[in-house]
């Protein structure tokens, strides 16, 4: 009984094979206009994780809004004239009209309550009802606007050149949608205002159609590029289109399973298919083998099987070992990551399966004149080959300079990893000069930040917020909170009742404080609630008054400033005690704790990933030994990578810490080739010494290798030039690991083995 | 044949007439539903408990006495004093209001901490009624001249008959578009109101929920708004209902803003 040979079946029916592929392609296909995406990085994290089932808590206790868009405007020569305040009463009218928009809360201008006292009468109103059109009405806002605390840094900048226009959204208002509204409302308007709109929602909802263009655009021409280097490298179109079209069912097959199971397409996922075409090139090493035989053998059919004999079990390995490090993401916390590990571990395997069906079935298509002419050009000792042959050689002729060298580069990279900050800032993910980006930096410098973060007062009694002490207290926090240099506005109930009392008594600045007593607070608090907005006391205190929830508005999205935020907090609480507790909630904490746990899980999943790779490596060569010394190189990539990272100073975000489980997934490729191939050579002609087995492993795999690094290298260059830095980060980091992985095998390995052969070879017969 | 179709022509005509006489006109249907809803008896009296229930269903009360009399004809001069009992740290605050059609109205409010009367500007009737769901222009009534009335429908509600009215104000920076009522044909009073915002979507709804006769005046007891995108909502229910009780004009003045005369707020 012979076993059933996939390879040969699909030599014998290629034609069926092909069919069968393209047949099960088109049904992955069907699946495609299901797609939906999911961009809300809320969803990194399941509904019933801490977090969110406290934001959502704090959200309902004080009637916010979990998304707000912040249209800026500028006008260089101030905004307090007539004809800038009629356009912002326009535009303020014409969002009111837009759905999606939580019209009541909108806060601007026109619409933002204001408390002041005039000629002994208390009023409550929103600020601009009419635009001011003689220079006393213009005064008079100038004033109120100037004296109020709660609208400087907020609704204006201290020098009168910028104002905002607050724009909540109601849950499920798409906020690119909205924001794309409001850029066409303000062309409308003429003059020297410029504007811009900025803050969470717009970053992240852009951030999401951007990365459909980048999958729709990138993706393609990163495979066009891969086909003409393919092309170059073996001048026939036909094989390289069976390579590309090899990487492209893969692609198809796993995204059109992820729709059909009804999971939305996600910032990770999105990746998977650039990821899926860079594991493809492994098959690199089937068409590299296959011109080599073929000149041994000059028959086609024996060709692809000798070939597929040869290459099978690393290129069946090095897929187990991708699929596996990707497959352990399906055991960490965070759903998109699970999915992603999940998706690109399917597509590792269903890249495997064609290449031993579809990939021989496409061989057996092509002219034999024509592989006759490639194969001879393809000379273990020609131009490229040399080349390999000479690095390798300094490896083998000098181990222990080699190695050394790479001690010293190791501790060196250890010192750059050591340096490694943990940080994440999703405008960041906008290139420079972005809309995105420019916006969120003018607002940031002008008014008080757009990134939005709240610190919750807790107390266990009802009505405690309205104490003299509570409120006090509060204060004290928030102008300890001010000091820091990301904070730029705080806002709490205090600034309410101080503005009252204010107000009450004539608008004496003397009263600019905390009341004396309960009571009077706890008036002055229902006085405003008679006739402000009730989204206004809503937003700053619970409806027993047991707590109370200051806002902070930070000036940069880094994760690192909530983090500062709820340090400080703490250190307050430290030095004055006080029977209210204080936790950290909103939009920018939640940016944290997000970032944090794809991040840990990431690493998780890599340090999971090493152990199972170590384990399938000791297993492919049935020795410990041949693993360790595998292994090292391996390492040794991903540590300098890491290494360069924190010497560079690039913070380590999310885009950062997916990419350590490609670059292990990748480097290990190269270790088994090498490692397998070199054994293989070494039974084949049991003969040859060691070196010259080396030389030949370096010469003829690792020309594959080197092959597959060039490729992706070429294919991945074409990221860095994809409008968001994760993209770029993503292609930046795989150019680079590449090429190292494929240096650090071709050189360190053959200087490894030299070095430690006699523990290696021990008992092994030679 | 003339003289038949002068004839015809006068039945048609009659039978237009006849049933013009029998319809209200909608401006007809909103003054005497305002006449019902507002200004029933010489004086009213009734103590208002408020409930103030949000999304996530947290309560806030107001309780207080509410005590309002009449300037001449429907649609007239009406003076309110409010006396509030709750949230508790609010007691013995006080407030009154002077209302005029087609002019703003004056408010003052007693400040029981700092013992200190102050008017407050009514620029904005469409502002909350102390964090309610009621603006104070669903307290006091909106100037029927202010808006366009149409018959748009008969409809029942529960047993009631009403006739729908649709209101759109004249002006146009009001905050709706446009009102739906339902106004119940045998009493008068809205059983229910709808209003659309701009974009042409229902977001706030209006409810009476009970209906007694008090001294021969049917009263809503129980009412409720409920602002559909905000998800808060406001329960009124009227304790102690009674008119005609003969509230002096005096009770309407800053002194007695500062010291309410017990009797009125037991």
């Amino acid at each position: 009984m012979r076993k059933f040979s996939l390879v040969e079946f699909s030599v014998d029916h290629p034609k069926l094979i092909v069919a069968l592929s393209i047949i099960l392609t088109f049904l992955f296909l069907t699946q495609f206009p299901k797609v939906r995406t999911d961009t809300n990085p809320k969803n990194m994290l399941p509904p019933t994780s801490d977090v969110r089932v406290w934001n959502d808590e704090v959200e309902k206790t004080f009637a916010l809004y979990e998304d707000m868009i912040v249209l800026g405007i500028q006008n260089e020569k101030g905004i307090l004239n007539s004809d800038t305040l009629g356009k912002i009463q326009r535009i303020t009218d014409e969002i009111l009209k837009i759905k999606g928009v939580a019209a009541r809360d909108v806060n601007g201008f026109s619409t933002i309550t204001n408390v002041t006292a005039e000629e002994g009468m208390l009023k409550v109103a929103p600020l601009m009802t009419d635009v001011p059109k003689s220079g006393k009405e213009l005064a008079a806002l100038r004033k109120a606007l100037f004296e109020n605390p709660l609208f400087i840094d907020r609704i204006i900048s201290k020098d009168g050149k910028t104002s905002a226009i607050y724009v909540p959204l109601e849950k499920g208002g798409n906020g690119k949608e909205i924001a794309d509204k409001i850029r066409e409302i303000v062309k409308k308007e003429k003059g020297d205002e410029k504007y811009y709109v900025a803050g969470d929602p717009v970053a992240r909802d852009t951030f999401g159609a951007d990365m459909f263009k980048l999958m729709a655009v990138f993706a393609p021409i990163a495979g066009m590029v891969m086909l003409l280097v393919r092309y170059l490298m073996f001048r026939d179109l036909f094989l390289s289109m069976a390579l590309m079209m090899d990487a492209m069912i893969s692609i198809v097959w796993s995204m059109g399973l992820l729709i059909a199971l009804g999971f939305p397409i996600h910032i990770m996922s999105s990746m998977a298919p650039v990821f899926l075409m860079a594991i493809a090139t492994d098959s690199m090493h089937i068409y590299n083998e296959f011109y080599f035989r073929y000149r041994e053998k000059k028959n086609k059919r024996a060709a692809i099987i000798a070939t597929m004999n040869a290459v099978s079990r690393p290129v069946r390995n090095t897929a187990l070992a991708t699929a596996a490090g990707f497959g352990v993401l399906l055991f960490m916390n965070i759903i998109p990551v699970k999915v992603f590990g999940g998706l690109v571990a399917f597509g590792t395997i269903a890249l495997r399966v064609l290449s031993f069906s579809f990939i021989p079935a496409m061989f057996t298509f092509v002219k034999e004149e024509k592989i006759e002419k490639i194969s001879r050009s393809e000379d273990a000792g020609a131009g490229g080959s040399s080349f390999l042959k000479k690095l390798a050689g300094i490896g083998i002729h000098k181990p222990l300079t080699t190695v050394l060298v790479g001690v010293a580069l190791f501790i060196a990279a250890l010192i750059g990893i050591s340096k490694t900050v943990v940080n994440n800032n999703m405008v960041e993910w906008f290139k420079k000069g972005s809309d995105v980006r420019v916006a969120d930096t003018v607002m940031n410098n002008a008014l008080g930040g757009t990134s939005l973060g709240y610190i919750v007062a807790i107390s266990d009694t009802d009505d405690y917020i309205k104490t003299p002490e509570a409120m006090r207290y509060i204060e004290g926090l928030q102008r300890r909170l001010e000091k820091l240099s990301v904070v730029g506005k705080t806002t709490s109930v205090v600034d309410y009742v101080k503005r009252i009392n204010r107000v009450l008594h004539n608008d004496d600045p003397k009263y600019d404080a905390v009341p004396e007593n309960k009571e009077m607070i706890g008036q002055y608090l229902f006085l405003f609630a008679m006739s402000a907005k009730p989204s206004d006391l809503d937003n700053v205190a619970d409806y027993p008054f047991r707590k109370a929830n200051i806002w902070v508005q930070l000036k940069t999205w880094d994760a690192k400033a909530m983090e500062s935020v709820i340090a400080a907090v703490h250190d307050y609480r430290k030095e004055n005690p006080t029977p209210m507790e204080f936790k950290p909630a909103g939009i920018a904490y939640f940016n944290l704790v997000w970032n944090h746990e794809v991040l840990w899980d990431m690493v998780k999943g890599l340090t999971l990933a090493l152990i199972v790779v170590f384990a399938i490596l000791a297993y492919d060569f049935r020795s410990i030994k041949w693993a360790v010394i595998g292994y090292i190189p391996l390492l040794f990539t991903i540590l300098l990578i890491y290494g360069v990272v924190g010497f560079v100073g690039k913070d380590f975000d999310m885009p950062i810490s997916v990419m350590s489980c490609l670059s292990l997934g990748m480097a290990v490729d190269f270790a088994i080739h090498f490692v397998s191939r070199l054994r293989q050579r070494m039974k084949e002609t049991p003969g040859e010494s060691l070196t010259d087995a080396l030389l030949w492993t370096a010469a003829r795999p690792g020309k594959g290798i080197m092959r597959n690094a060039i490729l992706f290298a070429a294919a991945f260059a074409v990221m860095l030039f994809a409008p968001l830095t994760p993209y770029i980060t993503v292609g930046a980091f795989i150019v680079s690991m590449m090429l190292l992985s494929a240096l650090m095998t071709i050189l360190y390995l053959p200087a490894l083995i030299t070095l430690t052969q006699g523990w290696l070879f021990k008992g092994e017969t030679r | 044949m003339r003289k038949v179709s002068a004839f015809s022509a006068m039945i048609v005509m009659f039978s237009v007439f006849s049933t013009g006489a029998f319809a209200l006109t909608a401006d007809e249907i909103m003054k005497k539903s305002q006449a019902v809803f507002l200004y029933p008896g010489d004086d009213f009296k009734a103590r208002v408990m408020m409930k103030l229930i949000s999304k996530g269903g947290q309560e806030r009360v107001r309780e207080m006495m509410m005590l309002r009399k009449n300037y001449g004809e429907p649609g007239g001069e009406q003076k309110y004093f409010m006396y509030f009992f709750q949230p508790a740290d609010v007691r013995n605050m006080t407030f009154m209001v002077y209302k005029y059609p087609g002019k703003d109205a004056d408010r003052w409010l007693f400040v029981p901490a700092i013992n200190m009367v102050r008017r407050i500007a009514a620029q904005d009737k469409r502002s909350s009624f102390v964090g309610s769901d009621f603006t104070y222009e669903d307290i006091s009534g909106r100037n029927l001249e202010d808006d366009a009335h149409a018959v748009v429908k008969e409809e029942k509600i529960g047993n009631r008959d009403c006739t729908v009215i649709k209101s759109t104000p004249k002006a146009s920076e009001m905050e709706y578009s446009y009102k739906l009522s339902w106004i119940d044909k045998a009493t008068f009073l809205p059983v229910k109101e709808e209003y659309y915002d701009k974009k042409g979507e229902l977001y706030r709804v209006f409810s009476a929920d009970e209906i007694k006769d008090v001294k021969g005046h049917p009263t809503i007891t129980k009412r409720s708004m409920k602002n559909l995108l905000s998800g808060h909502m406001t329960e009124v229910t009227f304790l102690k209902t009674d008119y005609n009780v003969g509230i002096e004009d005096s009770l309407f003045t800053e002194r007695f803003l500062k010291q309410p005369p017990k009797r009125w707020i037991e």
